[in-house]
């Protein structure tokens, strides 16, 4: 890609000057030709002239059509036109719609299209040269025209080939010039040209052209003024200027400097100025500049925008001198001693025993320590008695189920699709299950992002290796579902929030902006976007059911290669069976609307039997296992900017590429397959700094509560910077370094003693540096919502530590999901909370309470409301109670003495003994509770499990439950 | 700062004296407890940008697309072009369809003589109160985005809800009530996203009531004995302040604490929000209501006017749900059972909210997620129609008597004066005090707005 210089104003302006000079009557943009009457063709009918112009006719030697032909010159048009126009419009081709056109010479054309609608509306895409130029086109009421166009084009080996897919389309006649014609039609007297010569062109190339105009470094406001075309359409704010209309021309408001809008920013123009400009606008703004401009997009220069922070590359700092040389045992300690020192803070005490393994199970597992595993570790006098139980935890298969969560966060994973009713994909648990899994094997990271984006492009060597990385694409496949649309299904949202994901959790840069607009902020283009948008626009999604089209399909199969054959004839054979059943309901449906009233009933019990038999039929299980996973289309292609991100407005095709200021480059032509590979290789490169540090801050912030950067899904100029940059890059060093492996990260960070600090600091530190920003002590955590429900459970001795494998979905056959009746469920269960069914558009009860991932975009913090209804929930939620049941039975049963219970209660909720105190503040407890019951009657037998009940319903309530020191 | 009392105050200070009174530094505590009260809870009430006209907000939306010009929007042409073939119609296309005139007939109400259907033959009567703007838009023809759109300002990503955006800006001031109530039986469209915080704190996460004897999940007590739960919570409030005291300075704790005191207050004051056997005969009928009943789209306009009055900030009330509603795209005659269903209740709201003096400050919205197509669909119904549609408003700053803004002669199209559904969102935020673009939030590196870079007050209406 080559990336144009900053040229200065002067220069600009210097060669503006010149131009003018050398074409007074021509275009105003650089080098080009002003545009010229190339060739018109009247499709079905004779030689005419329209506008001044000789068209050819059917007879034409250059032109072949096999389309039928209609000519209907009785219709009355709307608008009206003249006669010779009516004529060419009124005889037209039609059926096939397909215009060839050959001989034609190499260069730029501009191609305009007359169509027109002899009866019904009809809605159609026209393509041209097999590049869709004009999406899902209404043709409108009977007698309707319109010239459409100019699509600026290149001949493909001297030919222009012209399509329409959809509705039947009426092709009247073609219209092409050569170079970039913007097709108003808008004679220009001499006189007019002297004045816009002398008075206007001059005014607007000193005054406007550095802000507007396609030399401009960007285009401000969307607007140039460099040619009559883009001047009458105008910028974000709309019309620049409606000829023969000064009060409604934002040009003529911006110069007169009467409200907000004020242009030149700099200097009002002189009142003769504004007068000629307003005489200009009022007469006709007579404009000769015919050939219609464009900017190509932000101006980047890489080598300054590399300077920003997240863009340099990573490089291993050098480990910094601190003066207490007793305090740090890892490097890490060193660099944030050397920052506590420089703020003239001291790093905190040691946290006890207790704290640390508590602090160190919810971390890598989400539950509270054991009893046993308390107490082993307190018998443990080894120094490395820290470090086995480090050990012990990454090794355990909870380790997965927590940290995949984290990642599932990230990912804003869903068991539903999102459209507006919903579907249930059951087979995205496979997706689930991969991460946890790669978590716990500890999956290099590196193949971690490449399986996710192109595991079906990589094979494996054992056929379960293939299948697992055609699963991990599931990543892909699980990006969100829109509307209820299947033919104008709307993908470009789906694939700007595959973008969008991608962006934000590898990259931590939110690409999503450029969809419609340059960066604002950081260096990422709408070419860019476009340039990503092509390799997923060559991606096969799955199809999760929509409303109106409720059958998955494009599901990958997850079968070994020999067998795939066999089984995809099955599977054919099976929905061409399928289709046939369906055929036969709608079939009889449609034959009800002509059957007599006496015979409607029979008919109708017709259409419940075969509707049965579809329904039974398309109920069978499976023939092969599936998975919400990717694949490449059939024939990869690059994709066209959609200008303001609007799909019915095509713009320029982009070569699929990766930033460049990313390192990346365009893909190569002999790359046959979507270009996800390419894509995966370029994220984790070894000079695209971000994706190592994005992650390795990641891993931070879940160990301290704060990333250094504390804006993980944001290392762009609106993110925060990091508070330890260098520790950062030695962390992301230390990474590579260690095969990109995030449990040896995990070690190397909780052996450090930064991460053993207690979490209790001293009034000088609280004073100097209340938000903790620097580590002068370990950070209180929340537990997050999984991690108090799954304590609440494995206290009371019922959490299930299965998986939940697939949720108990409705079976396929009965779907009949629509925004009316949206698919809604909540499925209870005992198991760890991140197997809970998440549902993307309706949030989990319980997880809506407690701060809970957002299924439908990216969570990077976990936000920690404290909220009432997180305390009524607390109060009275039946969970709370029935678990409060359950764990004082196991106290009650375990022994006879109070103060013995009382203990134990403390070991399993904070994992400490119960002081004297609290032993006497619960025997004060047991007696009032006790005397209450007496008082109301209550059956002495009930009081002891109603007391203790209550008493645990309590202790689960406390801040000591819900936070981890 | 004055504690909590869980129990009766003599029982609790037994309880404390009989546990040594050097657990706590009481001056310490306080000094936490006042440090975290005002400043940094999030919904305590905040001053508007400017001076306002409405202190909260009664949202009463109507599921499935009322019809504009059966209820609001009087085309007598439409009545002349029935059968002709020039509307615009049919479900979600653009098709051309034969006209359909309305089934109902338009009379004037008020003294203000604004014209409205015989469908509301209550409201028409308080249409001196009212403000009809009859050239509302939004960008989509389906339910599900109109209503996002409707609520959020958003048509496809879930953004947080109308109601979270004014719970933010204001607060709320009734601490022992949330900030923004959502009544809402059955789910409309879109589920729970319309009430939904999404990026902003949970605080201000709309609380869905669906009626009954539990309006609000988990505020019913579950112990059967009487006063054990105060023991339970002094025992948390005790041990709680015990832990804080060892961990000076952390706020988040001292939150945690006092939300518990919150939930507590709540479990008593917020059914007696709901409590309707506390209103007279006289207001019952005004809603059209039968004593002891705790269900209806009457007893929802009477628990808002409850709410209203106890400091709620945002009420929202969703009439019908995503399978019963307003969209009847086989039979329009079917447009007056629904009708039928809200007219009394809204009319009844309004005459009570003036009769108690609150319409001074506080102001109703009605409104729908698109109307309907001058065309037929289906045998006798009319389809999607979000080009343009009515809605209303009444009460604190809203001009009443009059309309705004014109459709063309079917209403298919805005002729005047059109206001977008974020120019709607803007005009509403402008009646509570708040500039819309600078109530934001930064969320994934961008300043969000509830009508992200759109929206222009409707200064004509404003009074």
């Amino acid at each position: 890609m080559v990336w144009e210089s900053r040229v200065s104003k002067s220069q600009v302006l210097h060669i503006i000057r010149c131009l003018m000079l050398t074409s007074l009557l021509g275009s105003s943009a650089l080098g080009e030709e002003p545009p010229s009457f190339f060739r018109g063709l009247n499709l079905n009918g004779s030689a005419v002239v329209i506008d001044g112009n000789a068209w050819e006719g059917s007879e034409a030697t250059f032109y072949h059509c096999q389309d039928k032909a209609i000519d209907k010159q009785e219709v009355p048009l709307a608008p009206a036109t003249d006669a010779d126009r009516a004529k060419m419009i009124r005889s037209s081709r039609w059926g096939g719609n397909r215009v060839e056109l050959d001989d034609i010479p190499a260069g730029t054309y501009s191609l305009f299209l007359y169509v027109w609608e002899d009866n019904n509306a009809e809605t159609y895409s026209i393509s041209v040269n097999g590049r869709e130029v004009l999406p899902q086109y209404n043709s409108g009421s009977t007698g309707h025209w319109e010239k459409l166009g100019p699509w600026f084009i290149t001949p493909n080996q001297g030919r222009i080939e012209i399509t329409s897919r959809g509705g039947a389309a009426n092709f009247s006649g073609i219209e092409i010039w050569r170079g970039r014609y913007d097709g108003i039609h808008d004679p220009i007297s001499e006189e007019e040209l002297a004045f816009f010569e002398k008075r206007v062109r001059p005014l607007l190339v000193e005054k406007c052209y550095e802000c507007h105009s396609a030399e401009s470094d960007q285009a401000e406001g969307e607007l140039l003024v460099d040619s009559r075309a883009t001047l009458r359409r105008g910028g974000i704010g709309g019309p620049a200027v409606v000829p023969g209309d000064p009060e409604q021309s934002l040009l003529i408001k911006a110069v007169r400097y009467a409200d907000d809008l004020q242009m030149p920013p700099d200097e009002k123009l002189s009142d003769d100025e504004i007068a000629d400009l307003e005489q200009w606008v009022r007469s006709g703004a007579a404009d000769p500049r015919s050939l219609m401009t464009k900017h190509s997009g932000k101006k980047i220069d890489i080598a300054t925008a590399q300077q920003f922070w997240s863009l340099q590359p990573i490089r291993k700092p050098d480990v910094p001198p601190v003066a207490d040389k007793t305090w740090p045992r890892t490097d890490i300690d060193r660099f944030v001693l050397a920052k506590l020192e420089q703020l003239g803070l001291n790093p905190g005490v040691d946290a006890d025993k207790r704290a640390l393994i508590r602090r160190a199970t919810y971390d890598l597992t989400g539950l509270p320590p054991t009893t046993e595993e308390v107490s082993d570790f307190l018998g443990d006098e080894s120094p490395l008695a820290f470090q086995r139980v480090v050990e012990r935890l990454l090794s355990s298969p909870r380790y997965g189920e927590r940290w995949g969560r984290h990642w599932l966060d990230v990912i804003r994973y869903a068991d539903t699709a999102g459209d507006n009713s919903d579907y249930p994909v059951p087979q995205m648990h496979r997706y689930r299950d991969w991460v946890i899994d790669s978590l716990n094997r500890d999956l290099r990271f590196d193949e971690f992002v490449r399986d996710q984006l192109a595991g079906d492009l990589r094979g494996g060597v054992t056929e379960q290796e293939r299948m697992q990385r055609i699963i991990a694409t599931g990543y892909l496949a699980n990006s969100r579902r829109f509307g209820s649309r299947v033919d104008d299904y709307p993908w470009h949202l789906t694939i700007e929030d595959t973008i969008d994901n991608l962006g934000r959790a590898f990259l931590g840069v939110t690409l999503s902006c450029a969809r419609c607009h340059d960066h604002k902020f950081d260096p990422i283009t709408t070419r860019d976007y476009y340039g990503l948008y092509g390799v997923f626009s060559s991606t096969r999604y799955p199809w999760p059911g929509i409303e109106l089209d409720k059958r998955q399909r494009d599901f990958v199969a997850l079968v070994p290669q020999e067998e795939l054959a066999g089984l995809r004839k099955q599977q054919e054979e099976r929905e061409r069976r399928q289709e046939e059943l369906d055929r036969v309901v709608s079939d009889l449906k449609e034959s009800l609307k002509s059957t007599p009233d006496a015979e409607k009933d029979s008919v109708k019990a017709k259409i419940k039997e075969a509707e049965q038999l579809a329904k039974e039929f398309s109920s069978q299980p499976p023939l092969f296992e599936t998975a919400y996973a990717v694949q490449d289309v059939e024939h990869p292609q690059d994709a066209v900017v959609q200008l303001k991100g609007d799909p019915a407005k095509p713009g320029d095709i982009v070569r699929r590429h990766f930033p460049a200021v990313l390192a990346g480059e365009d893909l190569p032509e002999s790359c046959q397959q979507s270009g996800r590979l390419e894509l995966a290789e370029w994220i984790v490169a070894d000079d695209n700094p971000l994706p190592v540090r994005v992650i390795v801050n990641r891993i931070w912030q879940y160990h301290f509560g704060r990333g250094i950067v504390p804006t993980p899904n944001d290392f762009g100029k609106q993110g925060k910077p990091p508070t330890h940059p260098e520790l950062l890059d030695y962390l992301a060093s230390h990474f590579r370094e260690n095969d990109w492996s995030i449990k040896s990260l995990h070690r190397h960070i909780m052996l450090s003693r930064v991460y053993q600090q207690s979490s209790r600091r001293d009034a000088q530190s609280v004073a100097s540096d209340p938000a903790n920003d620097y580590l002068s002590g370990f950070r209180r955590q929340r537990l997050d919502a999984e991690a108090i429900r799954d304590t609440m459970l494995v206290l009371g001795g019922n959490l299930d530590f299965s998986s939940s494998g697939e949720h108990p979905f409705p079976v396929q056959g009965d779907w009949d999901f629509t925004q009316h009746k949206p698919f809604k469920d909540v499925y209870e269960s005992n198991r760890r909370s991140l197997y809970l069914m998440t549902q993307r558009i309706q949030r989990h009860p319980y997880l809506a309470i407690f701060d809970g991932a957002d299924p439908s975009t990216s969570t990077a913090i976990r936000s920690n409301s404290t909220t009432p209804l997180q305390a009524l929930f607390l109060l009275n939620d039946p969970l709370v109670h029935e678990q409060s049941t359950r764990i004082a039975d196991r106290i009650t049963s375990a022994s006879n003495d109070l103060s013995e219970r009382v203990e134990l209660a403390y070991q399993l909720c904070f994992s400490r003994p119960a002081t004297t105190e609290e032993i006497e503040v619960a025997q004060r407890f047991f007696q009032d509770a006790r005397q209450l019951l007496q008082n109301q009657h209550a059956s002495p037998e009930l009081f002891e499990a109603e007391t203790w009940q209550a008493y645990v319903r309590s202790l689960l309530r406390l801040n000591e439950f819900v936070y981890v020191d | 700062m004055n504690r909590s009392n869980y129990t009766s105050p003599g029982r609790r200070e037994v309880l404390r004296s009989l546990v040594a009174g050097s657990l706590l530094m009481p001056g310490m505590l306080s000094e936490l407890m006042a440090a975290d009260s005002a400043s940094d809870d999030p919904l305590a009430p905040k001053p508007p940008h400017f001076a306002a006209k409405a202190k909260r907000v009664i949202f009463v939306f109507s599921n499935g697309g009322v019809s504009h010009m059966d209820t609001f929007d009087h085309k007598p042409e439409l009545f002349k072009a029935d059968g002709k073939m020039t509307g615009v119609g049919g479900g979600l296309s653009n098709q051309q369809r034969v006209l359909l005139k309305p089934l109902w007939e338009f009379r004037p109400g008020g003294t203000c003589g604004t014209l409205v259907s015989d469908l509301f033959p209550n409201l028409r009567e308080m249409m001196d109160e009212i403000c009809v703007i009859r050239s509302l838009n939004g960008n989509d023809n389906e339910h599900y985005n109109a209503t996002l759109g409707m609520h959020t300002g958003s048509f496809f990503f879930s953004r947080p809800s109308i109601g979270s955006w004014v719970s933010y800006g204001l607060g709320t001031e009734n601490q022992n009530l949330p900030s923004f109530v959502a009544l809402a039986p059955q789910m409309p469209y879109a589920g729970t996203q319309i009430f939904n915080n999404d990026f902003l704190p949970a605080y201000h996460q709309g609380v869905r009531v669906m009626g009954g004897t539990e309006p609000i999940s988990n505020l019913a007590r579950r112990t059967q004995v009487v006063g054990l739960q105060e023991r339970e919570l002094d025992l948390v409030d005790l041990l709680n302040n015990r832990h804080l005291a060892q961990r000076s300075g952390d706020s988040d704790l001292a939150a945690r604490i006092r939300s518990f005191e919150t939930a507590f207050h709540m479990q008593a004051s917020a059914p007696d929000a709901f409590d309707i056997g506390q209103e007279d005969d006289r207001t019952l009928q005004l809603y059209g209501m039968e004593r002891g009943q705790v269900e209806g789209f009457g007893w929802m306009c009477l628990v808002a006017r409850r709410l209203a009055e106890r400091g709620v900030r945002f009420i929202e009330l969703v009439d019908g749900s995503s399978s019963h509603n307003w969209d009847q795209h086989g039979d329009m005659a079917e447009h007056a059972d629904h009708a039928k269903n809200i007219d009394q209740p809204l009319a009844g709201l309004i005459r009570d909210l003036k009769d108690r003096g609150m319409l001074e400050d506080t102001l109703v919205v009605w409104t729908t997620e698109f109307g309907r197509t001058p065309g037929v669909d289906g045998e006798k119904g009319r389809g999607h129609h979000s080009a343009c549609f009515s809605s209303w408003l009444a009460g604190a700053g809203v001009k009443g008597g009059m309309t705004f803004g014109k459709t063309d002669e079917i209403g298919a199209t805005v002729a005047e004066q059109g206001v977008h559904v974020h120019d709607f969102h803007a005009t509403i935020l402008h009646l509570l005090g708040i500039d819309h673009t600078r109530l934001t939030f930064r969320y994934a590196g961008r300043d969000f707005r509830l009508t992200d870079v759109h929206g222009k007050i409707v200064r004509e209406i404003l009074s």
